[in-house]
Formats: structure tokens, sequence, C-alpha cells
């Protein structure tokens, strides 16, 4: 009991470190560069965050459970080609969402059901599912993906959108209620209890009733449709429809959970620590931007504060601690 | 009759199901594409696929040290030697000498392993996060030195791709093979089967894992050289993507992503299956989105059915 609260504690103790950082870098940005906080800036960074955030609640789910989706960017991809594709052909966006979504629910749950039933690593899995799925847009659209977004869905995203006097799009206020459900869905309902009990210890959860392979199918499936969701804002955002959009999304979400304090081992972690991550992700990427540094260079620095941060609190236990 | 049924039991057992896959491929290569697969053309193929294999090789060590050991640096790494070895020794200093440009490689390699090493090891920072650092780190600093691709490659190297591409690889398989005569191999496999009872028995664990990606380092900066002679140039945008199909190669031969089980002989096949994969389809002229669908499809059917083999087995040594 008390090793569990002290873990807890640890948790909850990074998710207020990034938050921090981020606060920092934020403060350190608006010093250096000039109208770094102004309010279109500030928007921009809230819309890049917000569909970041997306992108990421699945990878906060499957690393939570003890896994990992490399799938996602490639998922984000497939529905931003497909939904432009049958919008474009005159399909009735509603419609265009629930095929987008099954796809993706089958796609995700095929990645756990594999993973989990057959005891394949989830990288690879995933990382094959991935490839094939993305092979199959390119080779629907040979390579020319067409079509275009909705007004509704660039409006729920465009930077200078505002929901009356409150200046910032739709997407924004849209994240901050799908973060407070689903940090209550882990922490209240029986899913989330599950799943911190399968990211522990699988085998006890295994005595405990919980069905591994349920919890494996339905947590994929969940990523593959957050990242379908966050395919759709992107064709939102940019307009028309490209099928390696999701590519940056790869490592980004994994950078935001793991910022954030969800341990890459399972059982330990949050939403709002994701959150957290994914606003030290915006906050660096802008203020580099901002100091004029080049893309490259800033991939570089990038992967430097990665490793700082988390040699800061997410490091493992010594084996002697283990034993 | 008894005794040469269970001799192919045995058989079956030792042979993984990626050994039987890469032979079906290597037939149906050589029965659809002969000119290609001529024995006479064989130093060219090898050259081909040297590359793959190097990487495959080099992501193996930090997978066998177990607990989510993985080394996503191996491609861009092999980017960063390629880029070193072209634009700064070769283009930018006239240093073609085998004699410089060989050292600098393996002892790049070796550092950047060492560094994986002490985040992954000694700071105990979850491997995928510390080797995503370096990937994203060795990735922005590749494109800084080497902003586009720029050429040539001394002749020598370029002939290493060519009809010496055997002796690159030959050397990795010694290297490896000597490796595997020291201690620190046993423990190794001891700590990558299960670190907590090797570190009870007095192996030192942090050391261990320490030494796996330095060596993983120092390999990947032999895969770089390979890259290099195979491209004969420099160029920014190829390392990196080698890392993923790395992995699946490791994946595909057999080599346990749980860590303490596999061999380079495993990493070998499963890098030689991909690589004679794409070959089939390529000899088929089909498109290059047909041939990525194939590719991630076939990884998964090849790896589902290799642990299912590995099940059956295990069911019926029960």
């Amino acid at each position: 009991m008390t090793l569990n609260r002290h873990l807890f504690a640890a948790a909850q103790a990074r998710v207020v470190g990034a938050l921090l950082v981020a606060l920092a870098l934020h403060a350190a940005g608006t010093l250096l560069i000039p109208g770094y906080s102004s309010p279109f800036a500030l928007r921009a960074m809230l819309v890049i965050a917000s569909i970041l955030a997306v992108a990421s609640v699945g990878q906060t789910l499957v690393i939570i459970l003890g896994g990992i989706d490399l799938s996602i960017p490639f998922v984000i991809g497939f529905a931003n080609v497909v939904a432009a594709k049958l919008f474009g052909d005159g399909w009735n966006f509603g419609v265009v969402c629930a095929v987008v979504a099954i796809a993706a629910l089958l796609i995700g749950g095929f990645n756990g059901y594999i993973s989990r039933a057959v005891g394949i690593h989830p990288l690879i899995v995933t990382l094959g599912t991935g490839m094939t799925v993305q092979g199959a847009v390119l080779l629907w659209t040979a390579g020319f993906p067409s079509g275009s977004a909705p007004q509704a869905v660039s409006d729920f995203v465009s930077i200078g959108g505002s929901i009356g006097p409150i200046p910032v799009p739709l997407v924004v206020p849209s994240v901050a209620v799908m973060t407070v459900v689903i940090v209550l869905v882990l922490a209240l309902t029986p899913y989330g209890r599950r799943l911190y009990a399968m990211g522990s210890n699988p085998q006890a959860a295994a005595l405990a009733l919980i069905k591994p392979v349920q919890m494996w199918v339905i947590t994929y499936a969940l990523s593959a449709l957050f990242a379908a969701m966050a395919g759709v804002l992107l064709l939102g955002f940019t307009g028309s429809a490209y099928g390696e959009v999701g590519q940056p999304y790869l490592f980004q979400t994994i950078a935001a959970v793991v910022i954030g304090g969800t341990v890459l081992v399972g059982g330990i972690g949050g939403y709002l620590g994701t959150i957290a991550g994914v606003l030290v992700l915006s906050e660096i990427n802008t203020v580099l931007i901002g100091l004029g540094l080049s893309a490259s260079s800033i991939q570089a620095v990038l992967g430097v504060v990665i490793v700082a941060l988390v040699s800061f609190y997410g490091r493992e236990r010594h084996v002697r601690e283990m034993i | 009759m008894r005794a040469s049924d269970s001799s192919l039991a045995t058989l079956w057992q030792r042979t993984s199901f990626g050994g039987v896959l890469l032979l079906v491929l290597l037939i149906a290569n050589i029965f659809l594409n002969p000119p290609r697969f001529v024995f006479t053309n064989w130093g060219t193929l090898i050259g081909l696929a040297a590359p793959l294999i190097g990487a495959a090789i080099a992501s193996t060590p930090a997978i066998l040290a177990g607990r989510g050991g993985l080394d996503l640096s191996v491609g861009p790494l092999m980017g960063f030697v390629n880029a070193i070895v072209i634009k700064v020794l070769f283009l930018d200093n006239g240093i073609a000498s085998p004699f410089v440009i060989v050292p600098v490689a393996l002892i790049t390699g070796l550092v950047v392993g060492c560094i994986n090493g002490f985040l992954a090891a000694v700071l105990r920072i979850q491997p995928i996060v510390a080797t995503l650092g370096t990937f994203l780190v060795l990735t922005g600093v590749t494109l800084t030195i080497l902003p586009a691709p720029l050429g040539p490659a001394p002749d020598w190297l370029k002939s290493l791709a060519g009809p010496l591409s055997i002796v690159p690889l030959a050397a990795i398989f010694l290297i490896w093979a000597a490796v595997k005569r020291l201690p620190i191999f046993g423990q190794l496999m001891a700590v990558g089967s299960d670190d907590r009872a090797a570190f009870t028995a007095g192996v030192p664990v942090t050391q261990v894992r320490f030494f796996a990606y330095a060596f993983g380092g120092m390999l990947s900066g032999i895969a770089g050289l390979m890259l290099t002679s195979l491209i004969g140039s420099a160029d920014p945008n190829i390392g990196p993507t080698f890392t993923l199909t790395a992995i699946a190669a490791v994946a595909l031969g057999g080599v346990s992503l749980a860590g303490g089980r596999g061999s380079i002989t495993g990493a070998t096949t499963g890098a030689l299956v991909i690589f004679l994969l794409q070959s089939v389809l390529t000899t088929f002229n089909v498109s290059t989105h047909l041939l990525q669908l194939a590719n991630g499809a076939i990884l998964v059917t090849a790896v589902v059915l290799t642990a299912l083999q590995d099940r059956l087995q295990r069911g019926g040594a029960r």
C-alpha cells in the first residue's frame, strides 16, 4: 500500500514537473521572442497541441497497458486520405466518419488481438499493420490523394476560429472536455482499473478474471480510433489530404507520453501527464522555431531535451532494487 | 526409418520458419529472375543486401540485452557515418585512405554506441526513449553537416558493394564470432533472459548492457560503411529508414524482443528474407505501393507463423 502510494505520488510529481517545464519554456519564449505570447501565436500553439493531444490518447492507453503502438502515424494518414477521398466523392460526411471509424477499430483490434493472443511483440505487429495500411492507401489513391475537407471540420480546427467572444476554435475546449472524460474513465470505471491492473501485472490481472485478450483488443482499437480522429482533424487543419501527414506523430506521441511520466513498462501514468508532455513538446517546438533554428537543428535539440527530461524523472530502477 | 523420422523432426525444429521462407524465396528469385541471380552477379547482390543485414545484426545486441532493450539509433547512425566518411573526410579533407576511413567509421559507431549505453544502461532511461533521443540528434546533426546528397565515394569503398561485397560482411561475422567466445557474451544472454537471476549470480548487469549498446554501435559503423559503398555517395535521408526495417528483420529471424534469445544467423536470415521478398516483388514489376503493402502483410504473416511454430514446438516438447 505504501509502495502504491509512493508510486502514485511520484507519478503526480512527474505531471507537475512536466507542467512546470512547459511554463518555464513559455516564460523563456515570451522573454526571448517578440510576439511569442501574442493571441495569434497562442492560438496556433493551442490548436497544434490539441491535435497532438488527440493523437496521443491511444499511445497513453496502450503504454499503460504495457504495449506500444507504432501504427498511429499510418492510421492517421489512412484516415486523412480516406476521409478526404470519400467526402470528395460526394459521400455524406457522417457516413464517411462512420466508415473511417469502423475501419480504424478493426485495424486496432487486429493489432491488439495478434499481439496478445499470438504473443508477438506489439512493436512488430503494429509496425507491420501500419506498413500494410499505408501500402493499401497508396495503392488505392495511386500516391495522389484527392478530395477535400468539409467546411465544418476546417472551422473546428481553424487557427483564426473563435467561439462567440472566446478567441479559440472549438477544438481547444473539446480537447479539454475530452481530457476530463478520459481522466475520469481511467480513474473511475472498471475499464480504467483493468487497464492499470493489466499494465502492472498481467499474470495477476488474469487471475483476477480480467480477460487479457479482450483488454488488448479494446485498448488498441481505441488507440486506432483516436489516431483516425487526429487524421480527420489534420485534414481540416491543412485543407487537403496527404498520406504522410501522420509521420511526425510516431515519435511525438511516444515522447509526449514519456515526458508526462507514463512508464513504458506499463501500469503507471495517466493522460494528464500526456497533456503536460504535449504542452512541453509544443512549447519547445515553438521556441526553437521562434529562435530561427532550422528544422534539422530543432530535431537534434528535441532529442537532447527528451533524454534530459526523462533522465530527471523517468529513470528505471536498478536491478538490485527489483529482486 | 525411425531414425530418419526423428532427424527430420529435429531438422524441422532447428530450422526456423524464417529459414524455410528464405529458401523458398531464394529459389523463387533464381527461377523468376535468372540474369539477376546468376552466380557471377552474387557480388553485386550481396552488396545490395549488405546494409540491411548489417543494420539487423547491429540491432541485435541491444535486443538480446532484454528488459525492453532496443536500439532505434542504428539507422541514423549509419547515415551519420555515411556523412562523416564522405562529406567530412573525403570531400572536405581529401582523405581517401581505408586506413583512416575504416577506423573513423568504427570509432564513430563505438562512441555513439557508448552514449546509448550510458543513457540506457547507466542512467537507466528506457531504451526506446534513450535511443529515440540519439535517433533525433543524429538525424538532425547529419542533416546539418549534409543538407543534400553529395558524391562521389572513393573507388575502393565502391568496390566493397561489388565484387568484394563479402568482405565487410565477413568482417562483421568474424567480429561476432570472436565476441561470442568472450565470457561477456554468455553474460549478455543471461542478463537478457533473466536480469535478476543474472544479477544475483554476480553478473555485472549494468556493464553487460552498456557493452551491448557499445558493440551494436560499432557494428552500425560497419553497416554505415556498407551503406556508403552501396550508394557510392553521401545521402542524409537514407540512413534513418533502416531502423524499423532492421527491427522487423531481427524479429522475423527469431530474435526475441523480450531478450536473451536469438543469434546472428537469425538476424541475417530475417534481413535476407526481407531483401529477397522485395526482389521477388520487383521482378513482378509491381508498383512501389503494392510493394509496401506486401511488405507489411508478409511481415505480420511471417512473424505470426514463426510464433505459432514456436508454440507448437514447445507444446510438442512438453
